[in-house]
Parts: structure tokens; sequence; C-alpha cells
């Protein structure tokens, strides 16, 4: 469904994105994930029609991006990190406007934005002004936005950012139902990385370059399945004791996370009889992908 | 992209009719040059009286209407970060030229409501009577005048990289455009440097038009017809055609695109 192939955006002389190649077949729920400052927003620009890429070259649907922008536009829908609807109007006025900008009238999307609406839970709410709306409503309206001309694909750029926990989970449960009612390829940058997890398929990048990609559950068991957390007052002299490799702990502040790999039990095991009597807290558990971006994101250690 | 446009233009009436403030303030704005300014000024000048010139300045008045009307409409929405209408048009399938087209067209209607509604008012407090309009052509005048300014808006929009500051544009935009120009004072009377400066301003031919349109003694305008059409048709056209082709251009939309995202890449 969307195809890139060595894709590089240069600003200046520094490249924001650099040579990034994807392949994201149709129905995927693909991840984008990175530290800030790493390429991921324009990279999905990119891919969006946005921005056109310095060198490289990106299929949607078998269109070419740069050479027909217009067309692509219909089939992708994006929602922005910040909203793009129009305060003053009403949710009903703004989705009837949004439709108008995709040649699309009144009569012929009215069933989806109810049905659309429905399954939001704004139905009740669909003549009030956005401007009165919270940050989680607004924040659906913005998807129904990007969903309301039937794209095939959705761009989801930082989808949950600034929201609160219960309007996360919610924005969630929608857009999961949206993916499996609709067949929707999706692409998602966030930084929540927990909410990466159901994601088919992860890329990290770094500095604008694809550093890792997979299943979350493959770079899961490629990171170690297990992680070890240990805080005291000696991290340094901890390391020494445990003759720790350096790709396998990193600091984060004072506290030492170490990986581990299977058979888990013995390493385990190990690790708290010979630091017992000199640390505070030593906890056990499973590794996530917020583990995965850590080992990523250090500068000069990475997932052997 | 006829029910684009159609879209474009029913939203720029419920925004007019909706902003209750902005809409009183574009009518109270013309009454209090028109009293003011022009019984003041006028009351000052030795051989009128303060009626001759607040007549005189009734041509500039409708034009202002129309320059604040319509090119504050055009400038706002391109850079409005408040409103994600911009966002949601550059995402949208519609080429630039069209984003850029409708936008003019939404722009002219708005200047043209407010301009239809100070007639309105005109006629109540009787400063201007029915019959001194001839009709078609201050129609076609006031269109025309209403395309210019939102053309102007749409080049002041596409040329300056951020525009976050409004007074700086209503200090070097909008008030010299009305200032230098024949709203206030026959251009034909100005000091050499003011009378260039008036006859390279484009907003003077709109209001020449409006001048024209209008059959009230003590207004006569500086240039014929022809020219004042052919000048604002020009201007308009040629504003329009490098907006269409800046707003397409990488640099325009990426400075655009990077501002209305948070400015991350």
């Amino acid at each position: 469904m969307i195809q890139a192939k060595k894709i590089t955006k240069v600003y200046g002389d520094q490249h924001a994105v650099d040579q990034l190649s994807l392949d994201i077949p149709q129905g995927q729920f693909f991840g984008l994930l990175g530290p800030n400052g790493s390429g991921k927003t324009t990279s999905i620009h990119m891919l969006a029609t946005l921005i056109r890429p310095t060198s490289g070259s990106i299929t949607i649907n078998g269109l070419d991006v740069q050479s027909h922008p217009q067309q692509v536009r219909r089939d992708i829908g994006l929602v922005f990190q910040e909203s793009a609807l129009d305060r003053m109007l009403s949710i009903e006025e703004n989705l009837y406007f949004c439709a108008g900008l995709y040649g699309i009238n009144k009569d012929a999307i009215t069933a989806r934005m109810n049905a659309l609406l429905d399954l939001f839970e704004l139905q009740s709410k669909k003549r009030a002004p956005v401007g009165s709306l919270s940050g989680g409503m607004r924040r659906a309206v913005d998807i129904i936005r990007g969903v309301l001309h039937s794209p095939k694909v959705l761009f989801l750029d930082e989808p949950t950012v600034g929201l609160d926990l219960p309007s996360r989970r919610k924005i969630w449960r929608f857009i999961r139902q949206l993916i499996d009612d609709h067949k929707l390829t999706v692409v998602l940058t966030t930084h929540y990385l927990e909410e990466a997890a159901p994601c088919d398929n992860v890329a990290f990048i770094k500095l604008g370059k694809l550093v890792s990609e997979g299943s979350p559950e493959e770079l899961l068991k490629e990171l170690g399945k297990t992680i070890v957390e240990v805080d005291g007052p000696n991290v340094d002299d901890y390391i020494k004791k445990l003759n720790l490799k350096t790709e396998d702990y990193m600091l984060d502040g004072r506290t030492l996370l170490i990986r581990v790999h299977e058979p888990q039990h013995d390493q385990v095991v190990q690790i708290q009889t010979t630091l017992r009597d000199s640390v505070d807290v030593i906890s056990v558990r499973k590794s996530n992908l917020n583990d995965v971006f850590i080992w990523l994101s250090s500068k000069d250690q990475g997932i052997s | 992209m006829l029910i684009a446009l159609k879209s474009v233009l029913d939203r720029e009436l419920k925004k007019t009719f909706r902003q209750k403030s902005r809409l009183l303030s574009a009518m109270v704005r013309p009454l209090i040059w028109l009293f003011v300014i022009g019984g003041g000024v006028g009351s000052i000048m030795p051989n009128s009286g303060p009626q001759n010139y607040q007549d005189t300045i009734i041509p500039g008045v409708l034009g202002m209407t129309l320059l604040f009307g319509s090119m504050m409409s055009a400038l706002t929405t391109v850079y409005d970060k408040e409103s994600g209408v911009m966002r949601m048009f550059i995402i949208s399938p519609m080429p630039s030229y069209a984003v850029i087209l409708s936008k003019l067209a939404s722009s002219t209607l708005a200047g043209l409501v407010q301009i239809i509604m100070l007639c309105a008012l005109l006629f109540a407090l009787q400063q201007i009577n029915i019959s001194q309009l001839n009709w078609p052509l201050f129609l076609f005048s006031i269109t025309l005048t209403a395309i210019a300014c939102s053309a102007l808006g749409l080049i002041t929009a596409v040329v300056s990289k951020s525009i976050d500051n409004f007074a700086a544009i209503m200090n070097f935009v909008i008030f010299p455009v009305f200032f230098l120009s024949g709203a206030l004072y026959p251009v034909q009377n100005l000091p050499t440097v003011l009378h260039w400066v008036a006859t390279a301003n484009p907003f003077t031919y709109g209001v020449d038009l409006i001048k024209h349109s209008l059959n009230i003694e003590y207004v006569s305008a500086d240039f014929p017809l022809y020219v004042d059409v052919l000048l604002l048709s020009t201007f308009s056209i040629l504003a329009i055609a490098f907006a269409s082709w800046k707003f397409s251009q990488e640099t325009t939309l990426s400075t655009l695109i990077n501002k209305l995202t948070g400015g991350k890449r």
C-alpha cells in the first residue's frame, strides 16, 4: 500500500530524514517511533504529500506521491498533532465543510458522518461549537475528519498527545474499532510507546535513519523479555559486581536497568543474590517498547 | 470544485454573522470616520462646511469597509493558527491555485456583505440617497474593489514568513494603503511624492471607481473609469497569479506546514 524508497529530506546541511525505506502492506497498523527530533514528523509529512523529499520516491496505492499529490490526497486521511478544525463552527459544520473540500456534498456524506459520530459517541454534541469541546472530544472530531472521505490510509501523528489517560484510552478504543470496521492501513507516530504495542509492525528511527524494524513481539524478544530494575546508592559498583556488558544495561537516573535474555530465571536469581545486601530495591518486570526505545535512543549503546 | 467553493463560501457567511463583535466594529469603524473625522476635519476647512467634507469621504469610507473586511479575511484565515482551517486546506485534494481562488472568493464575499450592511445603515441615517447610486456600476465597483483588496491580503499573507503581529500589519500594510489613497482627499491635490505613492496604490483606483458610481456633490473622480477598471483588474490578476505560484512553492508550504504543525520536524 505504501512504499517509500530511500527517502531523504535535507534542511540546510542537516539530514532530517536519511535514506529511509518503508514497505507497509494494505491493512497494516504501522508505528513509526523515535525520540523527538528523530524525523518522525518529517517522514509522515513526506508520506502524506505535504513536503517533498529531497531524494527518493514514495508510492501510495500505486500512485507516485510527488507527481500525483492531489490524487493521493483523496486516498489518505491525516490527523495532525494540532487540531485542524474551525473552533467557531459546530462539529457538524466542520465535517460538512471538510467533506466539501473533497468535493462531497452534504447529502452524500450525512449517513457516513452520523455513523462515525455514533461510533465516537458524539451524536448528541454535533451542534456544539468545536471550541466548547474537551480536548479528547476535539481530537475525536479530528479523527472523524481524517476518515470522513473514506481514505484507504490514515496517518496519525501523535493522536493522543496532550490528552489525559481516560481520553487517551477512549481515543484508542475508537481507533481500533475504526481499523477493524474499515480495514484501514494506519501509520502512527507516537511517543507514548505503550500505545504502539498493538501495532502489527513498528520502525524505530533515530537521527533520520531507520535503526530497527519488526513486530513488537520480535523487538521485545530481541531486547530480552525481562527487565530487572535496581535502585540504590552505588550503581557503578553494581555494574562492576555483576560484570555487565555495556549493551546489557542502561542507566536511568539512579536506576539501573538490566535486560535479561533467556533462560531468565537463573540470571535474575544471580543478580538478586549478588546485590542483595547493597541495594534499596530490586524489581523484575516484563520488558516493553519503552525499554526498546530507551536502549535505541542511548547514544553509544544499541541492541546487539 | 464547485462543491468545495460552495462550502468555503458557506463557512465564510456563517463566520461573518457569528462574530458579532467583529461585524459590529466593521460597521462602527466607518461611521466613526465619517462623522468624527469627516465632521472634525470638515469644520476646519475654510471654504466648505462640515457636510461637504463628510460627503467627500463617503466613497473612501465605503472603500475602507472593503479594505478591512476583505483584506483581513484573506489575511487571517491563511495564518490563523487557532482556526485549523488552513490545515484542512493543505491536506485536501484541492490544488494550490484552487485554495487561493476559494479564499479570494470568500474574502470578497466577506467584504461585500459588510459594505452592503453599511450602505443600508447610511441609507437609514440619510447620509446617502438611493437615487444617488448608479446601481449597476456601484455593484460592479464594489465587487472589483473587494477582489483587489482580497488579492492584496493574499499576497501579504504569502510573502510574509510569519504574521504573528497584527499591529505590524495594520501599521505597515493596511494604514498606508488606506491613507495613501484617494480615500480621504482627492489625489490630484497631493504633494508630489504622496501623489506618486497614491498613484501606485491599487486601492486608490478602487475608491476612484466607487466615486464614479456615486452621484454626490463635491465627489469627483480623479481618473477616467476605464483606467480604474483596467488597473484594478490587472493588479488583481497578477496578484492572484503570484499568490498561487508562491503558495505552491515548497518553501512557502513547508514554512506554513511547520507553523501549523507546531514547528517540529
